[in-house]
């Protein structure tokens, strides 16, 4: 339970677009005011359908003057993404905050900056143990994958309602109620199991860690095999037209002093066959050879 | 039509006359890469290059035929539609393709492609329209766009555009489409649906005249001339969208028209046997 003191709660929540961080802060704005107190409530959602970050502060108490939590000051941080959870650990208060994030990845474009087939994207690499080592109450749950397996990934948050719902000291009853307020009437049913899956599972202790290898994204970079790709280029035919030079995303082609199109750096061509594709000439042959495959 | 995928990956040597390359298309002519396309719609339909028959008429698009290694027919300017009817009537077990270009078939060939249309014989043309009259020397042609600088207009086109596609349409093709050289697997896929099409199938490629028509007009260089085709096309998943509104002069892309009509050959096959027939009961 959060301690209770003179200021505001503060509870810090933060996700990517899409996966109803603004819902999780409506839920637990509407709660707190139905109870009385004075709420105030900001968030930032522009990048939200572009895959980016969104966040939303939510204080409440008997009287709140700033809608905006100060760094380190944060009583619950409650995240719904990996990533997302490591960025603002700063704003929760080290020595009272509790810790609640889901362990599913959502791993950026930007973090993909290695553009070769199978390569590791660059992502947060602190893995959840670590983390709850260093913080004094947290959770680290698996929400994405109880929701899956109850019928509907989209009910992550509320798993992760849940799980707040037991730092919190407001009643389940009314937990519900206001839920079933918020959500489609069709899925009601999911959101109740969701809720009571994720209370739950906090309830069995804290510090706990769950994390399977079904998040969303996890088993797409898996999935990519690590190819050897080899690009030959008929100089005879090459009319040095410059498309592949241009169109090359990773820009790693060029024409030399014959104005014939030349790799120069080999490591750099990622195989995605562009050039090839759309040489007229003929001229550029790329195989992808599966790196298994090479060994043998 | 076999539904396998092929199991070896598209190697544009095993379908090009090796001996003819590097073919005499200008640096960065959009020909290329749809001749590249048509032949991999060729491999990954599993087509036997001895079952395949491609037919070209006169123009940069007419040579693209001499480069390919199966039966292949440079005709006459504008005809090559008439000779494929013929070819197309004669041998059905043949996959009969006709490569030909915006002049070829609109301006000198005009009155065998809409008969070519109305007819609905088992074919599948490829129309590369660069706009132009490149190999004759840069002339006005149909389909070139208003204001466009030509030999032939100095002061600028001021006649109106020719839509290929309408016309194919409207005079009864059952298979049209549209595709530019930039989505190189969209066009392939384009051409895949076309060859497999049973009836009159046209595909119109907006491809790229960079040596005379990009250079007349100031266009750029051919990866310009290719993003700026690329970026007045409306592609297919963007049909009937919010950005319909806001550019009203986008081409659509993709698969403009597939309509069920009766095929000419089968029609023109059982009215042959029926004479025969007859023919054997009085003889």
């Amino acid at each position: 339970m959060v301690e209770k003191r003179n200021g505001p709660t503060n509870v810090l929540i933060v996700g990517v677009g899409g996966q109803g961080v603004i819902m999780v802060s409506k839920v637990l704005a509407q709660l707190c005011q139905n109870h009385g107190y004075e709420v105030k409530q900001s968030e930032v959602h522009g990048m939200a359908k572009r895959g980016g970050g969104v966040f939303s502060h939510v204080r409440y108490g008997s009287a709140v003057w700033s809608p905006t939590i100060p760094e380190g000051e944060a009583d619950v941080l409650l995240a719904l993404e990996w990533a997302e959870a490591l960025r603002w650990i700063n704003f929760m208060n080290p020595d009272t905050g509790t810790f609640i994030a889901d362990t599913q990845r959502i791993v950026p474009p930007f973090a993909c900056r290695a553009r070769g087939r199978g390569e590791e994207a660059g992502y947060a690499p602190q893995t959840p143990e670590e983390i709850m080592a260093q913080v004094r109450a947290g959770y680290a749950i698996d929400a994405t994958s109880m929701a899956e397996d109850l019928g509907n990934l989209k009910a992550a948050n509320t798993v992760l309602l849940g799980a707040l719902s037991t730092t919190l000291e407001f009643p389940v009853e009314d937990w519900l109620e206001v839920i079933r307020g918020f959500v489609p009437p069709h899925s009601i049913d999911i959101n109740m199991a969701a809720f009571a899956a994720g209370r739950e599972w906090a309830q069995a202790g804290d510090k706990r860690v769950e994390e399977s290898a079904k998040g969303l994204h996890k088993a797409d970079v898996e999935l990519q095999q690590q190819v050897i790709t080899k690009l030959e280029i008929t100089e005879e035919w090459c009319k040095g037209c410059d498309i592949c030079v241009k169109m090359c995303p990773e820009r790693c082609l060029r024409l030399n002093e014959q104005l014939v199109a030349e790799l120069p750096d080999p490591s750099k061509c990622t195989g995605c066959r562009m050039c090839e594709w759309l040489c007229p000439d003929f001229a550029i042959k790329i195989t992808n050879t599966p790196v298994l495959e090479a060994a043998e | 039509m076999k539904d396998l995928e092929p199991e070896t990956p598209f190697e544009i040597n095993d379908y090009i006359r090796l001996e003819q390359m590097p073919h005499f298309l200008c640096p960065g002519c959009g020909h290329g890469i749809a001749l590249r396309a048509l032949l991999w719609a060729v491999h990954e339909l599993q087509i036997d290059k001895d079952k395949l028959a491609v037919v070209s008429g006169i123009g940069c698009s007419g040579r693209l035929s001499a480069y390919i290694d199966a039966n292949t027919f440079h005709t006459t300017h504008g005809r090559p539609l008439a000779f494929a009817t013929g070819l197309a009537l004669a041998r059905p077990d043949l996959h009969v393709i006709v490569i030909t270009g915006d002049g070829d078939s609109l301006a000198i060939g005009g009155n065998h492609l809409i008969h070519a249309c109305r007819r609905n014989l088992n074919l599948t043309c490829m129309m590369l329209n660069n706009e132009i009259y490149g190999m004759t020397g840069g002339q006005v042609s149909p389909t070139t766009s208003s204001n466009r600088y030509t030999t032939t207009t100095p002061a600028g086109n001021t006649e109106p555009v020719f839509d290929a596609c309408a016309l194919a349409s409207a005079a009864g093709a059952s298979f049209v489409g549209r595709e530019v050289t930039m989505q190189v697997t969209g066009l392939k896929n384009l051409m895949r649906g076309a060859i497999e099409h049973h009836g009159f199938s046209f595909v119109e490629v907006i491809s790229d005249c960079t040596e005379i028509y990009g250079r007349k007009n100031d266009l750029g260089m051919s990866p310009e001339m290719m993003l700026s085709q690329k970026a007045t096309m409306r592609p297919e998943a963007y049909r009937n969208t919010v950005d319909v509104p806001f550019r009203p002069n986008a081409l659509e892309c993709g698969v403009l028209t597939q309509k069920d009509r009766p095929e000419y050959g089968s029609a023109y096959r059982e009215m042959t046997a029926n004479l025969r027939a007859k023919g054997k009961q009085h003889g």
